[in-house]
């Protein structure tokens, strides 16, 4: 009789563990897609930023118009990159990506590229020739002489929606984010790709 | 007597020669009139001699065959974009048809400065994908580098709201290509070709692979590959079950005239010889989406020759409401953009049109 009762309490405890120790863990813990709203959201807004200070910054120079001139565009870009870069003295890497942003960043770079289209985009990013690794730095102007690695479609589908002024670009396997423009270098995640 | 035969012998082998070489610097193209002109090329920014003998020869042949635009697949300026690239690798090779007031509409390739775009020279007008009208044709020009939602979106209700009879998209990635070096763009395909299906694109345009090839139609589009107009990669075709006609020995350029239903092309070389030519046909205007093509290629060699016979296909007219499945099996009509993993030879044997040579 006394080993009955133990074994149902035993099975109350058990059932009580079951059923209700979940709840307690979901309480404690907000759902995941929050805590990627929340990061992804501190990414936006510093993208706001970043534009805020680009616009007005552009809105100091004579306006680009398309131009025969080919000298007028390539200097239009680097007087577009001198004030970005001194404006954005102070900037360093992870103050767009941060440590949250560049990890789910991460995450979806890894879903992408193990996934069941994986292997396209690995191929999509195949560098054209032989590529000699370069060491990216923020605020650096991405170099000319490196073809522009098409950034895999699929991947940019996951991603956080970016303006037309900024793009997602590979550099190997780092991810930077550039402004379009002036081709700089705003923020990057060494190692992107795993 | 010997020497009486002997210059009889060498003149007729002289002639044969001169009629030959007549012959082939024929052009392949009709000279309809008030049909669309254009000449196609591809990664030819390189500044070296090649390229300015594509574009003398380019030049030469718009005497006789008097093109309105250009385009360009992109990598238009390889190495960088100083003001001495746009010269020495754009205003200098094409100055005669710059000076003639022939308008090139631009790609970006990856070997291109974004900032290309705003070249005025290049059409781009400040935009990195655009849309233009010639005649009865609506023209698509993509950024294959960056092919992200927006650009997506914007492509399909461009390709929705477009009531151009030809529809024509042109980037820098090829989607089916059989070159060794790049190969086909499969992850933007897989994005694209839907599109272009559903909103009855007929011909795609691209470069990036330094060959020139014609891919058997897909889906019942027909994909052109010319990236060879200033680099190549000799030999570097691998002509397997996509190629419908390639030529990877020379540099080449592409001359197109759009004359109501037809399509007419015309591949030519750096020395000018015709290495391939042919005429695509739209079908017929279907209900809710956009005429298909037929194909007739010329035989793919020398010289140029326009095959003019009528098809099956050709007795469709414009307007009127045809179903899709007018030829051939239940199998072989499926449009095939379910399985984007497949590989190019699955998707040659199952291509909705057949090619009629």
């Amino acid at each position: 009789m006394k080993r009955r009762i133990r074994v149902s309490r035993l099975f109350l405890w058990l059932s009580l563990f079951t059923f209700v120790a979940p709840g307690f863990t979901d309480q404690a813990r907000p759902p995941q897609v929050n805590e990627e709203e929340r990061d992804f959201k501190i990414f936006t807004d510093r993208i706001q930023e970043y534009l805020k200070m680009q616009k007005s910054l552009k809105a100091s120079l004579p306006t680009l118009e398309p131009t025969k001139d080919a000298a007028r565009i390539v200097e239009h870009q680097h007087a577009l990159v001198r004030k970005i870069a001194d404006a954005r003295r102070a900037a360093r890497q992870g103050d767009i990506f941060t440590p949250e942003v560049a990890e789910r960043f991460r995450k979806i770079i890894d879903r992408t590229f193990r996934g069941p289209e994986g292997r396209l985009a690995r191929e999509t990013i195949r560098p054209d020739g032989s590529f000699k690794p370069v060491r990216l730095h923020v605020n650096d102007t991405c170099p000319e002489e490196i073809p522009l690695t098409t950034t895999p479609p699929t991947l940019l589908l996951r991603l956080p929606k970016l303006p037309q002024e900024l793009a997602y670009r590979f550099v190997g396997r780092d991810l930077t984010l550039q402004d379009t423009e002036a081709r700089l270098i705003l923020d990057l995640i060494p190692n992107a790709i795993r | 007597m010997p020497a009486i035969r002997r210059f009889v012998f060498f003149s007729c082998v002289a002639l044969a020669a001169i009629s030959l070489s007549l012959y082939s610097q024929q052009s392949a193209l009709p000279l309809k009139p008030n049909s669309v002109r254009f000449a196609v090329i591809g990664d030819m920014g390189t500044g070296e001699k090649p390229q300015y003998e594509v574009a003398g020869q380019m030049i030469g042949d718009r005497l006789k065959f008097p093109f309105d635009f250009v385009i360009t697949m992109g990598d238009n300026l390889y190495g960088g974009s100083d003001p001495s690239d746009y010269e020495s690798k754009f205003e200098r090779p094409y100055k005669p048809l710059l000076d003639a007031g022939v308008p090139f509409y631009a790609v970006l390739g990856n070997h291109d400065s974004p900032n290309e775009r705003f070249y005025k020279p290049f059409n781009m007008n400040g935009q990195k994908y655009y849309t233009y009208k010639k005649g009865n044709v609506r023209f698509f020009a993509l950024d294959s580098n960056y092919m992200n939602p927006q650009q997506l979106s914007w492509l399909e209700k461009e390709l929705q709201n477009s009531g151009s009879d030809w529809r024509i998209c042109y980037f820098h990635h090829a989607l089916y290509s059989s070159a060794a070096f790049h190969g086909s763009s499969t992850e933007i395909r897989l994005l694209l070709e839907p599109l272009f299906v559903r909103y009855g694109v007929q011909v795609v345009f691209a470069g990036h692979d330094h060959v020139y090839e014609r891919v058997k139609p897909q889906n019942g589009i027909s994909y052109f590959v010319e990236g060879a107009s200033g680099s190549l990669r000799k030999g570097n075709l691998r002509k397997k079950g996509l190629t419908a006609a390639g030529y990877d020995q020379d540099r080449s350029f592409m001359l197109i005239e759009i004359a109501g239903d037809e399509l007419h092309f015309q591949t030519i070389s750096r020395t000018g010889l015709t290495v391939d030519s042919g005429v695509i046909r739209r079908v017929a205007k279907i209900t809710g989406a956009a005429a298909r093509p037929t194909l007739r290629p010329g035989h793919g060699g020398l010289p140029g020759r326009r095959l003019s016979q009528p098809s099956a296909s050709d007795s469709s007219e414009e307007g009127q409401s045809i179903p899709d499945h007018h030829a051939g099996d239940e199998k072989s009509l499926r449009p095939n953009t379910a399985d984007p993993y497949r590989s190019d030879e699955q998707y040659c044997t199952d291509t909705l049109f057949a090619v009629t040579l």
